[in-house]
């Protein structure tokens, strides 16, 4: 839908709406980046200033959410519109939630800092932190372009990341059957890669928005879960 | 799709009401109505959207031939009422009109009293043999139009005297008076307030269980709120119908969706 209303008040708050939801994902994308980098560094400051930039994450979903109530209450949105604005609200909240998650991350790599490496770690993490930030990147940029296909792939490529978890698991499972003064680290690392595998499921579920307010209903398939730990979903 | 005040109720139990293919609308040189083909359902209400001069009166008023009384107007194609053809020349107009009742958009009490709106429809078509079958269509009447408690004590007050509200309330009831299947209404909440239009609207969600009520409606709002099929009408065509939920959330034609979300007038 291209064509613009014809109260253009009604365009300006869609698009302020939008354009918020957007920033809020590059605050994310930057949140998860910088978070990871710390955590392979032992970078301290930089997870201080992740820690802390999670505020600004949180303000703007209140204030998206607030906009969106507006949208409700005084435009009456219909069809396109409404899916716009029912995404926009569903997709601050997925956006949120991995915010936390890369606040997290940064609150272990201070309790990290204070042990031994775990060997190989850091290599695994960091390559499942650049395919779920990539699924992220993917996700918002398949929102912005409307793109049904990268917002598919998006979906189709959280399996891989489901792998990539699960096969972490099974090493730090070794490594501390091999040697128990690993434990404390190890515990601490998979939270870690599980929070990271979480964010790659709201990277999906922004995805599944996308198919939403293109084709105005959810994939219907059950998307592929791998998870062989038994630790749930 | 549920919504919270119950208007879309089961559909699949109800039965096609009327039946229009191929209709037609010339008057004089102008092509109002372009092949239009739909099924009314019984027992639901439908409502018919689209900008002004879109052909939505016009195909209302093909359903109780009101548009014969236009010199002019040409209507060709076919309309089954219960499958009989109300085109068919052997068919009373007025018989017609007595079965596919119509509520207009300023309400328009006759300058009798409250009593003898209502009575005149049933009076006329010699529905009642006493005064006593007359009163008793008469207040089931206005009870079926949720206005028998606010007027019961002055039914020889003039009609005129009531609120707009009201009289548009004793229109209906004057419609519902013959017995009719079919209750058209061309927007008949335009005149009123938002009060007396809740209460109108609460009166068709109540009067679907009887009639299949067709209401043409510029308030987009409204026809979400009372109707259960949406048909969408744009210059003179039909452009899509289908349930009311589905236009509002997802319509299938880009015009619907340029129209519904307030992009083309």
């Amino acid at each position: 839908m291209n064509t613009a209303h014809i109260l253009t008040a009604f365009d300006r708050d869609l698009e302020a709406a939008q354009a918020l939801v957007v920033r809020m994902g590059g605050l994310v994308e930057a949140a998860l980046l910088d978070a990871a980098e710390a955590l392979d560094t032992r970078d301290e400051d930089l997870a201080a200033r992740v820690r802390a930039g999670d505020k600004a994450i949180d303000a703007l979903e209140d204030e998206i959410n607030t906009r969106c109530a507006l949208l409700l209450a005084l435009r009456g949105p219909t069809a396109g519109d409404l899916r716009t604005v029912l995404t926009v609200m569903k997709i601050a909240a997925a956006l949120e939630r991995a915010g936390d998650y890369a606040k997290n991350l940064a609150k272990r790599t201070a309790a990290l800092a204070q042990m031994a490496p775990v060997p190989g770690a850091s290599a695994s993490i960091r390559r499942l932190a650049k395919a779920v930030v990539q699924m992220l990147t993917d996700a918002l940029d398949a929102y912005i372009r409307r793109d049904l296909k990268l917002a598919e792939d998006v979906r189709a490529r959280d399996r891989e990341v489901d792998q990539m978890y699960n096969s972490i698991f099974r090493e730090f499972l070794t490594h501390m059957m091999e040697d128990p003064r690993t434990i404390g680290p190890c515990m601490h690392l998979h939270f870690i890669a599980k929070n990271i595998e979480r964010v790659g499921d709201h990277a999906t579920a922004v995805a599944e928005q996308v198919i939403y307010l293109v084709t105005g209903s959810l994939p219907e398939d059950e998307r592929p879960k791998v998870d062989s730990t038994g630790s749930g979903a | 799709m549920d919504d919270m005040r119950g208007t879309t109720g089961n559909l699949a139990a109800t039965t096609t009401k009327i039946t229009a293919s191929g209709v037609q609308v010339h008057y004089g040189q102008s092509h109002a109505l372009k092949d239009v083909s739909v099924d009314i359902l019984d027992r639901a209400v439908t409502a018919f959207i689209g900008p002004s001069g879109c052909g939505k009166s016009t195909f209302l008023r093909c359903l109780n031939r009101m548009n014969d009384t236009i010199p002019s107007a040409r209507v060709t194609g076919k309309i089954l009422l219960d499958g009989e053809d109300i085109y068919d020349p052997r068919v009373d107009p007025v018989q017609l009109r007595a079965k596919v009742g119509m509520v207009f958009q300023k309400p328009n009490p006759f300058p009798k009293s409250i009593y003898d709106n209502v009575a005149y429809g049933p009076k006329i078509h010699g529905l009642t043999r006493n005064k006593a079958e007359l009163d008793e269509i008469v207040e089931a009447s206005l009870r079926k139009a949720a206005l028998w408690n606010e007027v019961k004590d002055r039914l020889d007050a003039p009609g005129t005297g009531l609120s707009g509200g009201q009289q548009q309330r004793l229109c209906i009831a004057r419609a519902v008076a013959t017995g009719p299947e079919v209750l058209l209404m061309d927007e008949p909440c335009s005149a009123l307030d938002p009060i007396a239009t809740a209460q109108v609207e609460e009166l068709i969600d109540d009067l679907r269980s009887q009639f299949s009520v067709v209401i043409v409606t510029h308030s987009m709002q409204q026809a979400a709120r009372v109707s259960q099929k949406t048909a969408f009408f744009h210059l003179g065509n039909l452009v899509e119908y289908a349930d009311t939920p589905q236009i509002f959330t997802n319509p299938k034609d880009p015009r619907t969706e340029a129209y519904i979300t307030g992009r083309i007038g």
